[in-house]
């Protein structure tokens, strides 16, 4: 019965079912960009000569197939984040890829072409050292895993485990990689650093272990760092302090093995300085021994290629300048890609034979560098052999900045991919400025009256421009329709962006943070990003170095597009969050370039930072640091700032939060840009510990002051400003003792207004915070299930003073009320759609794990919900309480375009009072417009133009006719 | 009021009428398959199989996960539609396989902490101790795509013609036309018949707005002739405000 009053109610809210997609809609004015993020491992599939994949394995835990003509996914697959998800290796042979996941835990091998999954294995615990593929007579059948202290081998079609050996001596011995030569024998390479390096070699068929030995090598720390398997299973090993190479066989059978030295003087060749010498082998096939040439790097920009040849090493070719090498076959053959660079934008990529470093003919590949972007760091060789036997190839880069380009001979570019976006940290959307006409249309209005000729001229005009730009545009049209479709671009650039008439086209700009490694160092990157909120194009990109890698980001606008000629102008604040040192990086946000304007240098660390509503002279925002003496700086800080901050001081009040001591405190600001603490709230840190402080959004409108009861009566909305909502959760993690707390504190006065204590619930809290309600979702422990509750304050039915909201003259406690709900699913992130002037109803958008995004109307979160329906609540147009929440896919504002692992959603008001811009970002970007109250200001897609002309016709022809039979009438009448 | 919502309401009964019978046929199923018990250390694994009755799993498996307790878990589908989470410690977790194509209910798995008495049932996050038993290993079919669309209002004759404001010009139109043919005007007691009534008609103060009075029968139409499908009625919604 319950259920059936519970699907009942499925059917009463079907109803009110409001904001969804139609099915023509999609694409109109949403777009998708799927990311992988960094690519870690890559390789392109070539047991198919047709294959257009290339597989790559990210340091996001994705494993995706790529299409090369396009960059587009064939698919992806999200693993968990975090270490548990992290892909330790990848393999690929022929239609299978095997990975390694979470530190080898998981064994898991995928078919290239469906893209699911062949098989999935838990592997025995221990530290993952190296994977390979180990062949036998010619085929692969078998992958072998070495760890710490352990070495198994696998069976590929079905991953059931053929041997597994546990490695003598493992305390000691430091096994680092794994080798198998294709000829019946795995060898598992272990080392004790600056003594000796241990070569264990196992049966394939039982794991039976052939023959151990141990060879001196007091000169080598790292096997993995400096040494390689060439030829016919020839050890080889790079000394930077001697400088030589090291070579020893695998395969004989003496017990006093030595490495033999080859000093690279008597090659002829020299280290630069300070340089680790890296060398790169290649195995084509797992089942065949390795090639017997190889690259050797002996600095920062020299490469050599090498030849073992009866025991000797040969040099090749010696190439300089070089960036990076690769390897790649295609057929049986194998060549050698050297990128080198040919000026400050380019560089250029040949290929050579691998056998002979004879460069092969008309393979010249042309790389362009993005000035603003970073250097190249792999690339990966896509090589097929044409019809005349030549080889042919494409090349993936992949630059600094986490870009992925394709390009084909001779430099054609096919695609990129900016992986960077997949780690978006914060973004804002900027309006876009005015073209010049629309800005002299705005000036007539502007401007005071000079006198009425003036006027008059000015009205005409302004209305020729607006003739003249309405032929420019007919015609293009005109012309564009007469070209054929693949021709007409619109392409968006710098030049041609202005705001459209509904302003529903903005910047969107996006700070990405992502760490890289360089030379074994972390360093960490951001990059600023302006994109086209319309079509989803890159217009800008800017590439800064050197952030502190656990840096927090805020990216603030100061200056709107609306203040011509002043340019707009953003504000990014990087913060370091263990020193709390601050630099400010300002710029323009339309053009993406830095603005001359010099932020100031702030050697103390930065407590709080936030915008004042003032402006200078020049329209900009006024921009309060607050660092850790207490002391304000302003930015800008002229004159004029400063003198208006003195004015104002009184009543510049902000707040303060410790979460480490548990400690809110609220300040004023003095004359001087000193503060004064005036309240201070210490939440116990032993109980609780405060979870996130969230104030309500600056250029939120909220329409109505209250709501109409049913009994005509209003109800007034508390709407203060200032107010806060702090989250706690408990310290106590024990599911019957845990709790979840949420505080509403004045933020002037630091008077609390209410508190609630969820028990036996636990976070992660998600909340939202608007008008005069508060929305908070939490993990109930003892129901085991998600639940949303809302917080709504109301004056009562009387307003204390209507005209101006003040913290410190509000006698009356407001009203609460609360109420909770049941949600059948968990939630990544949250935020409530936001519009012009606050008219159109509210609604919750909620980015499931699943991928979709939820816009749930606010109208269900109502505390007001009664329990039994009476003729009141009806009147009010009051839901009846039901504790379960529905997610309908119909709500679903990104229908199947599932975006993964939604980390924020932002939102912006467009120029439509109906319309609100949504940006959800995470792995993926979506963009879409909502309609939470329909889109009642405009005409509707499906506006029947039809209906409505055959409608004026049929009645003009009815007028027509009823005349000619009226006057008929009145002549027979007259005759009569 | 009533007619339109009694339609949605057999529908529902019919829907939880079919539920209900198949947690009974899959029951049956439920003692014949395996109980496979891996162990490691304290961590378990979740399996079972996925099925979307007439598709081919190579045609949507690539875009399946299969999420344990939102994403603190994931597993993915094999190219049959089988699947086993790894690595998930005892508990209660409820089991959920997400594409963006088809529908998937959610499964509840418990795992008790000898990891060997697991079971699966439906969930219910109302009366959370209700059990109603579903087979282990997990057999979850899917219920059908994904209805992300709503249908756009389209426009018809009939639709336009059953409009009850047309109907409220088009029968005192045929009235004014119609009734001075059939009733002899000229006639005096007709006249003052007439007249009688129409002083009956005249202006009520207790009448309602008319207005309001618009909109409810407005509303009251719109409803009865979407009763049927359910995903229609907008235009109450957008007059609320």
């Amino acid at each position: 019965m319950a259920k059936l009053i519970l699907l009942w109610l499925k059917c009463v809210i079907l109803y009110n079912a409001v904001g969804a997609v139609f099915e023509d809609q999609v694409g109109k004015f949403d777009w998708r960009q799927q990311y992988v993020g960094k690519v870690r491992f890559s390789h392109f599939d070539t047991h198919v000569q047709s294959s257009k994949k290339v597989l790559v394995a990210t340091e996001n835990n994705v494993f995706a197939a790529l299409n090369t003509r396009t960059g587009e996914l064939f698919w992806r697959h999200v693993d968990k984040s975090g270490p548990e998800g992290n892909i330790d290796a990848l393999l690929h042979h022929g239609q299978d890829a095997i990975l390694v996941v979470g530190n080898g835990r998981l064994l898991r091998s995928w078919d290239v072409n469906v893209g699911g999954l062949n098989w999935e294995i838990v592997l025995d615990s221990g530290s993952f050292q190296k994977a390979c593929l180990v062949g036998q007579q010619g085929t692969v059948k078998n992958v072998a895993v070495l760890k710490k202290n352990i070495i198994s081998l696998h069976y590929l079609s079905n991953g059931h485990q053929k041997w597994i050996e546990n490695l003598p001596e493992s305390e000691t011995v430091d096994y680092q990689t794994v080798y198998s030569g294709g000829n019946g024998e795995v060898y598992a390479l272990g080392i004790v650093p600056h003594s000796h390096v241990v070569i264990i070699a196992y049966s394939t068929d039982d794991g039976e272990i052939i023959k151990q030995i141990s060879v001196e090598a007091p000169w080598l720390s790292n096997i993995v760092a400096s040494c390689a398997v060439i030829g016919q299973g020839v050890l080889i090993c790079v000394d930077s302090a001697t400088p030589s190479l090291y070579m020893c066989d695998l395969h004989l059978d003496t017990h006093d093995l030595q490495m033999t030295q080859i000093p690279l003087q008597s090659l002829g060749l020299e280290v630069a300085p300070d340089f680790q010498p890296v060398l790169v082998s290649h195995q084509p096939n797992s089942a065949h021994q390795p090639l017997s040439e190889f690259f050797l790097q002996l600095g920062p920009d020299n490469f050599l290629l090498l030849q073992l040849n009866n025991g000797q090493i040969v040099t090749l070719r010696d190439f300089k300048p070089a960036l990076l090498v690769s390897f790649a076959t295609t057929g049986e053959k194998t060549i050698a890609a050297v990128m080198s660079p040919k000026n400050k934008t380019a560089c250029s990529i040949n290929l050579f034979s691998a056998e002979t470093g004879r460069r092969l003919l008309d393979t010249t590949l042309i790389f362009v560098m993005d000035p603003n972007g970073g250097k190249p760091e792999k690339i990966y060789i896509q090589p097929f052999l044409k019809k005349d036997d030549s080889v042919g190839y494409r090349a993936m880069v992949q630059t600094e900045d986490h870009t992925l380009t394709f390009i084909q001979q001779p430099g054609r570019v096919m695609w990129t991919r900016e992986e960077a976006l997949s780690d978006v940290v914060t973004m804002e959307m900027v309006d876009l400025p005015l073209t010049g006409t629309q800005a002299e249309l705005e000036g007539e209005f502007g401007k005071k009256a000079d006198g009425l000729m003036s006027m008059v001229f000015k009205r005409l005009s302004s209305q020729l421009i607006l003739l003249q730009a309405w032929i420019a545009h007919l015609w293009k049209l005109f012309y564009d329709a007469r070209k054929p479709r693949s021709q007409v671009k619109n392409e968006v650039t710098i030049e041609n962006l202005s705001r459209d008439e509904f302003n529903l086209q903005k910047m969107m700009v996006m700070v990405t943070a992502s760490g890289k490694v360089h030379s074994f160092r972390l360093f960490f990157f951001f990059q600023l990003f302006g994109i086209d909120s319309k079509t989803g194009s890159i217009l800008w990109r800017h590439y800064l170095e050197d952030v502190p890698s656990n840096a927090a980001f805020k990216l603030m606008v100061q200056r709107t597009t609306a203040h011509f000629p002043h340019p707009p102008q953003c504000t990014l604040l990087i913060k370091d969050q263990d020193t709390g040192l601050t630099t400010l990086h300002v710029f323009n946000p339309i053009f993406g370039k830095k603005s001359h304007v010099n932020p100031p240098a702030l050697p103390q660390p930065i407590l709080q930072s936030f915008l004042l509503p003032l402006m200078d002279q020049d329209y900009a925002k006024v921009l309060l640091l607050v660092d850790d003496q207490y002391k304000v700086s302003a930015f800008p800080s002229t004159k004029n700032v400063l003198q208006q901050l003195q004015e104002m001081a009184s009543s510049i009040f902000f707040y303060l939060v410790d979460s480490s001591q548990g400690r809110l405190s609220g300040y004023r600001l003095r004359t001087d840009l000193s503060t004064e603490q005036i309240w201070e709230v210490v939440i116990p840190m032993e109980i609780q510990r405060i979870v996130s402080v969230k104030g309500k959004r600056p250029n939120e409108h909220v329409h109505s002051q209250g709501r109409v009861m049913g009994d005509r009566s209003v109800l007034y909305k508390y709407l203060n400003p200032n107010l806060l909502a702090v989250v706690t959760e408990s310290t106590d993690t024990h599911q019957e003792r845990s709790f979840v707390g949420i505080i509403l504190i004045d933020g002037v006065t630091g008077r609390i207004i209410h508190e609630a204590v969820q028990r036996k619930a636990r976070g992660p809290v998600h909340v939202v915070h608007s008008e005069n309600w508060v929305v908070y979702e939490y993990w109930s422990t003892k129901s085991r299930r998600n639940e949303f509750s809302v917080i709504e304050l109301y004056e009562g039915m009387e307003l204390y003073n209507s005209t101006v909201f003040s913290s410190l003259d509000r006698p009356h406690a407001p009203q609460v009320l609360q109420q909770s709900y049941i949600f059948p699913s968990a939630i990544s992130t949250m935020e409530a759609t936001l519009t012009e002037k606050g008219i159109t109803s509210r609604h919750l958008l909620i980015g499931l794990p699943s991928g979709g995004i939820l816009s749930l109307p606010k109208m269900f979160l109502d505390p007001r919900r009664p329990e039994i329906v009476s003729e009141q609540s009806r009147e009010e147009n009051l839901i009846p309480y039901a504790p379960e929440l529905m997610i309908r896919t119909e709500w679903f504002i990104n229908y199947n375009q599932s975006i993964s692992r939604v980390r924020g959603i932002h939102t912006s008001p467009s120029g439509l009072e109906s319309t609100c811009l949504v940006v959800a970002y995470g792995l993926d970007i979506y963009q879409t417009r909502v309609y939470p109250s329909k889109q009642f200001d405009v005409l509707k897609d499906d506006y029947d133009y039809m209906l409505i002309s055959s409608v004026l016709l049929a009645l003009f022809f009815a007028t027509m006719i009823s005349k000619r039979l009226a006057e008929v009438k009145l002549l027979n009448r007259a005759w009569r | 009021m009533w007619h339109r919502e009694r339609i949605p309401l057999l529908l529902a009964f019919v829907q939880s009428v079919l539920v209900v019978g198949w947690c009974f046929t899959e029951m049956e199923a439920g003692p014949g398959a395996a109980m496979s018990t891996q162990t490691n250390g304290d961590r378990f694994k979740i399996e079972g199989r996925a099925i979307v009755p007439g598709v081919k799993t190579q045609d949507w498996v690539s875009t399946a996960r299969v999420l344990v307790d939102g994403e603190e878990h994931v597993g993915f589908l094999r190219t049959d539609g089988s699947f086993a989470v790894n690595d998930v410690p005892s508990g209660s977790y409820v089991v959920e396989v997400v594409t963006p194509t088809y529908r998937f209910d959610p499964v509840r798995v418990d795992i008790t902490s000898k990891g060997k008495m697991r079971y699966a049932r439906l969930v219910n996050y109302i009366k959370t101790s209700e059990v109603i038993r579903q087979p282990y290993p997990l057999q979850i079919r899917s219920s059908g795509p994904h209805s992300y669309f709503m249908k756009r209002e389209t426009w018809g004759w009939t639709d336009f013609l059953m409009n009850p404001m047309v109907m409220m010009m088009v029968l005192p139109l045929l009235i004014i036309v119609l009734l001075p043919k059939v009733v002899n005007t000229n006639d005096p007691e007709m006249r003052k018949e007439m007249e009688q009534s129409m002083n009956m008609l005249n202006p009520n103060p207790e009448l309602p707005d008319v207005s309001e009075l618009m909109t409810k029968l407005f509303s009251g139409s719109k409803g009865s002739s979407k009763a049927g499908s359910s995903s229609k009625g907008t235009r109450p919604a957008a007059k609320r405000r």
